[in-house]
């Protein structure tokens, strides 16, 4: 890779090339950068890949969750990663720190799906690096709907699909709001704000209903919650889902393995420590009848 | 022009006077390692002139603003790309003074048909170690200093020995908080300053001690029309990427 040439400026010709392309990467555009640097941005299919996808066992599904809570957003995702019906992993890291205030929860082929958040991670940085100004918020969430979108064929063939949570705190706004924001993404890339909560993969649809009722008719409205709360309410969450969906996990107990939480706040990003998952997955059991 | 080397080396040196002139004034720039990680301060007009590269690299350069910012994004771009395609940590200030910067300055200033870069820059790359911290400076014809402890850029090398000089004389780094930082920094910064305002006949480092309530009316001079400017790289920031700028509160607040 030479980016050097571009900048430099011995004859009249590079001169007016470099000038170009400072003008035309003045955008702050990562990918475009990558272009120019030919990183294989997309994987190229022929059209009989698709015919080969029944042959190729993909490791997807999951469950993944966003709540708002009194501080922010609170995220979390199981462990599992598998492959048709063979558990292949079971310390996947679903939950993924994007910057200091947004992280991404995935859902769909893993493969793609780091891709993605690395390209978003880098993108954020380079933004903030060459335009010396954070991205905004729409500018982040339009983003991440381009490499959805850019993903489009991978997703039709049915080896590629992401769908993922995007949760960011707003830092503009005010001090006594709550900033937190969570996102949810169509396989096309359109992005929607959910107001409680998004949940997402194979097990979220058992626990779709759940959160509707505690958002509802809870005896302390979610976004009431203190973490601790929350937490505990994701962890059975998360119980409830590896109950009926294959693909999730709960609490392994023989591992000790813990389902992934973190918090989105005006602080940052911050992860909650397996010490404290110990301490309230206890609480989260009903208690034994005396 | 090439064919006839007395002209040839006649050009260069015209060159590397005129690039001289047009630095001379130039505010200088101070990086110093402190108990947390390095800083890198000036004081601007305006114009910002500390810049995040990578994690733990920052940037600061004087000269002309087209320069700067044409050889800024030039290193930013090849750290991210390079960041990106194989890690974050195989980026590194000695691969980037070296291949990318170096040969880039060293190139167009012996160019003499095209325009000259009217550049010196300063890099500091915070390591995983105190003893790893680095600091390039590069001047405009592609000679590269590096320095663990601190590292200085300044109009000519008359301001950069004077401030040297001055940083040489500096408590021990291991117990220098931020707040010493910043003030070492404005000190060495006023030094350099003042060694800028002589003429080049006139500069004799032996005459220019000055005291500390120089310095500070030096710096307070500046500052009604320019300001200060710091930046850090900081290893108590969480996250993999360490650079900040201090906030004006801070600034002010060590200046009390």
């Amino acid at each position: 890779m030479s980016l050097n040439g571009r900048y430099l400026n011995t004859t009249d010709a590079e001169h007016q090339e470099s000038a170009l392309y400072t003008l035309v990467n003045n955008r702050g555009d990562f990918l475009n950068l990558l272009e120019q640097a030919n990183y294989p941005l997309k994987m190229k299919l022929t059209s009989e890949t698709a015919q080969h996808d029944a042959d190729i066992e993909i490791a997807h599904s999951t469950t993944v969750v966003a709540v708002l809570y009194q501080d922010g957003v609170m995220i979390a995702g199981d462990r599992r990663a598998t492959a048709g019906t063979s558990v292949i992993y079971d310390r996947a890291e679903k939950v993924l720190q994007i910057d200091r205030h947004s992280v991404l929860a995935i859902s769909g082929s893993p493969a793609i799906a780091y891709e993605i958040a690395r390209v978003l991670e880098h993108s954020f940085q380079y933004f903030r690096r060459s335009q010396l100004q954070e991205l905004s918020l729409e500018g982040k969430l339009r983003m991440l709907s381009r490499l959805i979108r850019d993903n489009l064929s991978m997703a039709l063939q049915g080896i590629g699909a992401v769908i993922p949570i995007f949760a960011l705190y707003d830092l503009s706004a005010d001090e006594n709001d709550n900033g937190g924001k969570i996102f949810f993404y169509d396989g096309l890339g359109a992005h929607f704000e959910n107001v409680d909560f998004a949940t997402t993969g194979s097990g979220s649809i058992w626990i779709r209903g759940v959160l509707r009722y505690l958002s509802r008719f809870g005896d302390t409205p979610m976004h009431a919650m203190d973490q601790q709360q929350a937490a505990i309410t994701i962890l059975r969450l998360l119980d409830i889902a590896s109950e009926y969906d294959a693909a999730t996990s709960g609490y392994n107990a023989k591992g000790n393995i813990f389902p992934n939480i973190k918090t989105v706040t005006r602080t940052g990003v911050d992860t909650i420590s397996d010490d404290d998952l110990a301490a309230w997955y206890a609480e989260a059991q009903p208690k034994a009848e005396e | 022009m090439r064919d006839e080397p007395y002209r040839w080396i006649e050009a260069i040196q015209d060159r590397r006077d005129y690039i001289e002139d047009q630095l001379r004034p130039g505010s200088p720039v101070v990086g110093i390692t402190y108990n947390q990680g390095m800083m890198l301060l000036t004081i601007g007009r305006g114009q910002r002139k500390i810049f995040e590269v990578h994690d733990r690299i920052a940037l600061s350069a004087i000269g002309h603003p087209a320069d700067i910012e044409r050889l800024r994004m030039l290193v930013t771009d090849t750290a991210s790309v390079q960041g990106f395609q194989n890690a974050t940590e195989d980026v590194n200030l000695h691969r980037l003074t070296n291949y990318v910067l170096a040969h880039t300055f060293k190139q167009a200033f012996e160019s003499i048909v095209g325009e000259a870069y009217i550049i010196k820059m300063l890099l500091a790359e915070l390591g995983s170690t105190p003893e790893k911290n680095l600091f390039t400076a590069i001047n405009f014809d592609g000679i590269v200093r590096t320095d663990t402890k601190f590292a200085v850029i300044g109009g000519t090398e008359v301001i950069e020995t004077g401030m040297q000089n001055y940083l040489a004389n500096a408590p021990a780094d291991a117990d220098r908080d931020l707040t010493a930082a910043l003030r070492l920094s404005l000190e060495t910064w006023a030094v350099g300053k003042e060694l800028s305002t002589r003429e080049p006949e006139e500069t004799d480092l032996e005459e220019t001690q000055m005291d500390t309530t120089q310095m500070y009316k030096v710096v307070d001079t500046a500052r009604e029309d320019g300001e200060i400017e710091a930046g850090v790289l900081e290893t108590t920031l969480q996250g993999a990427s360490k650079f900040r700028l201090l906030t004006s509160q801070e600034i002010e607040a060590a200046l009390q």
